[in-house]
């Protein structure tokens, strides 16, 4: 990279932190690092929208989303997608390559096929496989619960935690999801209308390593400078006037 | 608020200009400033409900360095724009993003700082990108002073003379903004935590607030240093000349994307004005009254024509039309029968039949003008809930996303990119600078990572996939086989439902002008003057003409 750590020349609001102060991020730098983070870890325009989604959706919840980004980013990165994705067949949505799902795609194909039968419905138990970083599905199962009236109860070998309107099982999906990776089974069940809570909660904060990791990322987006590049970007004509 | 299609009524309907009329890059490159432009609706709320404007705390020495604070309070709700200013040497003067240090700086405060909210501010808000700002922060700016008016105008005030009228004229502005952050930049509060207050909820208030504000301080600043120049001497600005003078505003590329990347968002604010101009078109009579005020605001126009300067080429042609255009108008009037059938409409067919792109949407802004009771609520439905329209409909066929893509996109598919002129610029950002950029495809490197806002070819690349995919299958089917055209589907799926969500033109051919995309918002903001400085930067002027903090309340309509 070209680009000196301190130079506030930069044209975007990735933020400057010492190592061992707190990040604070709002909520639309968490979406807009992680989502260029993710499409320089080779994810699609689109599923990178929805990697943004995720982590901000965290951060507002309280949850270090960029952190978990970043981990999961740097196990998955220049995986292709036939190792990545789920199959989406009624009851089993496994990898068909056996590899470990990214919870990204996955969470947004289970959002996708909200309304199919292969979907997410009310009585179904879908094995799920093995899945990286398995908070970052919760958001998109939150977005389903509310949507489709649904609770969900998340499953792996050792434990189980149930997703539903109020959000107290949060803290408990962290203590348990924010693992590198679980082979999870999921089951849902109608559930009563949501209500939205009124309440908010502080954003979470990250690190500056995790910055500095998704930032190296997302600096893989971008195009080195020429000199054509550089003289054609701002006014032809003097600003001291 | 998305699906925006809900203010609509069916008496207006048949008035409503397509599409494909509306969302052309020549038409919209000539976009003017209306009443639904957001630091208007900002400007009429300030002026009819209870808030109190004062400027609490002003510590400048004499050479015009230090800080001020300007507090706007409601019985809930206090702002408070910080105000930081600075004794810049000329030779770091630039308006690029990418400057270091600013003549002043600026950030709106969410409530009322205390003394270590402004230490804490002022160890981060000089240095902007470099520095961070809190949830308690609304915006992050900073402007530069127009080096040759500024100087002029104190020199004029500490002599104990006014400031020569055609120097005002021939600038507009004592500063101009280079940067006015908001929605959650560099730490500052995020816009969907304070989007439900009414007086934030239609787009970009925090950011007129701020600007408003800002035009305040830039004579306040400008006085205060006059007066330490002239001692007894030195006089206040005249209320005339200090009501003619904006906030000058420099923008480049960087802001062109934004109207693209938030297609719900432009939808709504073109869908707002132009339910606002069919409105008007479907009044079956005139009131005398606005036709008198039509008359009022075509002076003004007239006005403002004349002292609207710019060097561009392309742009002096197009001023050269506005004013012939706005003659013809005023000569048009004279005779116009008001007392014909529907003589909104027959006024609006006679600018589109004899008009300029130029006249005709300047027509429209005037024939707003008069309207405020028919059409100022429509400013409520500009925001948009961008979280609403954001998930796949996965169950949709792909032959009813096929039937989307080529009714809301037939002017995309009928592009031919195969032709090189038709595919010659591609968007960046830049590694260096981490802005925004428009390259050459056939001399520059860096095509491959081109960013996502060649929105016509990625919907041709899209239909090639559509035509070759099971129509019976659904779209979630779809994008587990193509995840490449996740966000095009995205898009189609929301064109569905707001028809004037699409720039309906290629953003990388060869002719295309930034300019036109830049135009388009800032005439949104409530933008004149525009005066473009090349094909991707351009110059504006806000709020000039507006009232100031203290005559807002005396200050008649706006």
């Amino acid at each position: 990279m070209s680009f000196e750590p301190q130079d506030q020349t930069r044209g975007d609001s990735t933020p400057f932190f010492g190592d061992t102060e707190p990040a604070p991020l709002s909520c639309n730098e968490a979406a807009s690092l992680c989502m260029k983070a993710a499409r320089g870890a080779g994810m699609s325009w689109g599923m990178a929208e929805e990697a943004g989604f995720a982590a901000a959706w965290l951060v507002s919840h309280g949850i270090d989303g960029p952190s978990h980004m970043r981990a999961h980013l740097e196990r998955a990165d220049g995986r292709d997608w036939a190792d990545l994705c789920p199959s989406a067949t009624p009851g089993d949505w496994q990898n068909a390559h056996g590899q470990p799902a990214c919870p990204i795609i996955l969470g947004a194909t289970m959002c996708d096929y909200a309304d199919l039968p292969e979907g997410p419905n009310s009585g179904a138990t879908v094995a799920l496989g093995p899945v990286s970083a398995p908070i970052l599905l919760v958001p998109f199962l939150v977005e389903l619960a509310h949507s489709k009236s649904l609770a969900f109860t998340l499953s792996w070998p050792e434990g189980a935690i149930r997703i539903d309107n109020d959000e107290t099982w949060l803290q408990a999906a962290l203590q348990s999801l924010g693992v590198p990776q679980l082979v999870l089974t999921l089951s849902a069940k109608a559930a009563q209308p949501h209500k939205p809570s009124a309440a908010s909660m502080p954003n979470a904060q990250t690190t500056a390593a995790t910055i500095a990791a998704l930032n190296a990322f997302a600096m893989r987006t971008t195009v080195p400078a020429t000199e054509a590049s550089r003289t054609g970007a701002g006014s032809t004509l003097s600003d001291n006037d | 608020m998305s699906l925006n299609t809900s203010i609509l009524s069916t008496e207006t309907l048949e008035y409503m200009r397509p599409a494909t009329e509306v969302m052309r890059l020549a038409r919209m490159g000539c976009g003017h400033p209306t009443r639904l432009s957001f630091l208007r609706v900002l400007l009429r709320r300030l002026a009819s409900s209870d808030w109190k404007i004062d400027r609490p705390v002003w510590n400048v020495d004499a050479n015009g360095v230090g800080h001020g604070v300007y507090r706007v309070k409601s019985a809930e709700r206090t702002y408070s724009l910080v105000a930081f200013a600075h004794d810049l040497p000329p030779e770091m003067r630039s308006d690029r993003v990418i400057a270091t240090a600013w003549d002043a700086t600026f950030t709106l405060f969410d409530g009322e700082p205390t003394a270590e909210d402004i230490a804490r501010l002022a160890d981060n808000v000089p240095y902007q990108e470099a520095g961070r700002i809190s949830t308690k922060e609304l915006t992050l700016a900073r402007a530069n002073r127009s080096v040759r008016l500024f100087e002029h105008v104190v020199n004029a005030l500490a002599q104990g003379c006014q400031p020569d009228p055609a120097e005002i004229a021939a600038v507009g502005y004592l500063m101009r903004t280079t940067a006015v952050y908001g929605s959650g930049k560099f730490g500052a509060s995020d816009r969907a935590d304070i989007a439900q207050r009414p007086e934030l909820a239609a787009p970009f208030q925090v950011e007129m607030l701020t600007v408003w504000l800002i035009r305040a301080f830039t004579v306040d600043i400008v006085e205060h240093i006059a007066t330490a120049r002239g001692g007894k001497t030195a006089v206040k600005l005249d209320r005339d000349i200090r009501r003619s003078l904006g906030v000058g505003n420099s923008t480049g590329l960087g802001m062109a994307p934004f109207i693209v990347r938030h297609p719900v968002l432009l939808n709504n604010w073109m869908m707002a004005r132009e339910e606002a101009l069919a409105r008007v078109r479907a009044q079956p009579t005139a009131r005398s009254q606005a036709v008198s005020d039509l008359s009022a605001a075509l002076d003004a126009a007239i006005t403002n024509a004349r002292v609207w300067h710019s060097e561009h080429p392309i742009q002096v042609c197009k001023l050269d039309e506005l004013r012939h255009d706005l003659a013809l108008l005023s000569t048009t009037l004279n005779t116009w029968d008001w007392k014909g059938e529907h003589p909104w409409d027959a006024l609006w067919s006679w600018g589109v039949q004899t008009l300029t792109f130029e006249g005709q949407e300047a027509l429209l802004s005037l024939m707003l003008e008069p309207h405020g009771a028919l059409v100022d609520d429509l400013a409520d439905h500009m925001g948009a809930d961008e979280a609403a329209s954001f998930r796949i409909d996965g169950a949709m066929p792909v032959a009813e996303l096929r039937r989307i893509l080529e009714t809301h996109y037939a002017w995309a598919l009928a592009i031919d990119f195969t032709s090189p002129e038709n595919v010659a610029r591609f968007w960046y950002v830049s590694e260096e600078k981490l802005e925004p950029r428009l390259g050459e495809r056939a001399t520059e490197d860096g095509a491959t990572l081109e960013q996502p806002l060649c929105i016509a070819r990625l919907m041709s690349e899209l239909h090639a996939a559509v035509q070759s995919f099971d129509g019976t299958r659904s779209v979630a089917a779809l994008m587990l086989a193509h995840p490449e055209h996740r966000f095009a589907v995205r898009r189609v799926q929301i064109a569905k439902r707001h028809p004037y969500a699409e720039v309906q033109d290629n953003l990388i051919a060869a002719d295309m002008l930034p300019i036109d995309l830049l135009r388009c918002k800032l005439a949104f903001f409530g933008a004149s003057q525009f005066d473009p400085r090349s094909d991707r930067w351009v110059r504006i002027n806000l709020f000039a003409g507006a009232p100031f903090p203290d005559d807002i309340k005396a200050g008649g309509a706006v």
